[in-house]
């Protein structure tokens, strides 16, 4: 069993406004945009139970065995990376079937609750970013 | 309220965020920042208040006239609230997203 470490979740939705059937598909085609697998410089991807999946981008590679392959209503696998710190977590990912489109809910659960992960530098820069222009024009960016 | 909670209502209007950016430049005094905007004077003193007790802005009198500065610091705690994985999945279902969208407008 693992430790009492402290770990966090982080849950993300989207309405996707196509069937569950063809979200699910979507979710694990590699030529579709969004999904983890897409912008892999290089993969593996054995989606059923117990089945690995690789993916390797800018140095940083990711494994994890899928845990849970449930056309079209979810997809669970384990998720393994250097900001795991090695350590196991989860990703659960539904697809919940609404009006004509589909909400999708992923929840990636067990995260190393680390500063690497919290990255305030790299934080530092999502808000340079979401502030477009409105800090000097670059003329002065903390560190 | 916390810091953080008080630094996240304070970038959460427009006018804030404008008056952080024009301060990210450099110091200004309260005409200067104010002639900038389209508002009433304490409108705007209402504002300068919420980004002071966010710890946003400090005030300096140097002689007759007080300056106001930006203080970076409390942005990088709201930074570090928002975890690299927090990004990453929402960058990535936000593609995901639009591939469907794009997907239904060819449709149509």
């Amino acid at each position: 069993m693992k430790e009492a470490k402290k770990t966090l979740d982080v849950r993300v939705e989207r309405t996707i406004p196509a069937a569950p059937g063809e979200v699910f598909d979507g979710w694990l085609n590699p030529t579709i945009p969004g999904n983890p697998w897409n912008a892999a410089e290089k993969f593996i991807l054995d989606p059923k139970v117990d089945g690995l999946f690789f993916w390797t981008l800018n140095d940083t590679s990711h494994y994890g065995r899928f845990t849970e392959v449930e056309r079209p209503a979810r997809i669970q696998h384990t998720w393994v990376s250097p900001n795991t710190l090695g350590e196991e977590s989860t990703v659960t990912v539904t697809f919940k079937k609404q009006g004509q489109d589909t909400l999708m809910t992923l929840v990636h659960s067990g995260i190393p609750d680390t500063d690497a992960g919290r990255g305030h530098e790299k934080g530092w820069n999502y808000f340079l970013e979401i502030f477009p222009g409105q800090f000097g024009n670059g003329s002065r960016r903390e560190k | 309220m916390d810091q953080l909670t008080d630094a996240l209502s304070a970038i959460s209007h427009p006018t804030r965020r404008a008056i952080i950016g024009q301060l990210a430049n450099g110091p200004a005094r309260f005409l200067d920042i104010a002639k900038r905007f389209d508002t009433a004077l304490n409108a705007v003193t209402k504002h300068l208040k919420l980004l002071e007790r966010a710890g946003l802005i400090e005030r300096e009198r140097r002689g007759r006239e007080v300056f106001i500065s930006f203080r970076g610091e409390p942005l990088r705690k709201v930074a570090g609230w928002v975890h690299e994985y927090e990004r990453f999945w929402n960058e990535r279902l936000d593609q995901f997203e639009q591939h469907f969208r794009n997907k239904k407008k060819e449709k149509k």
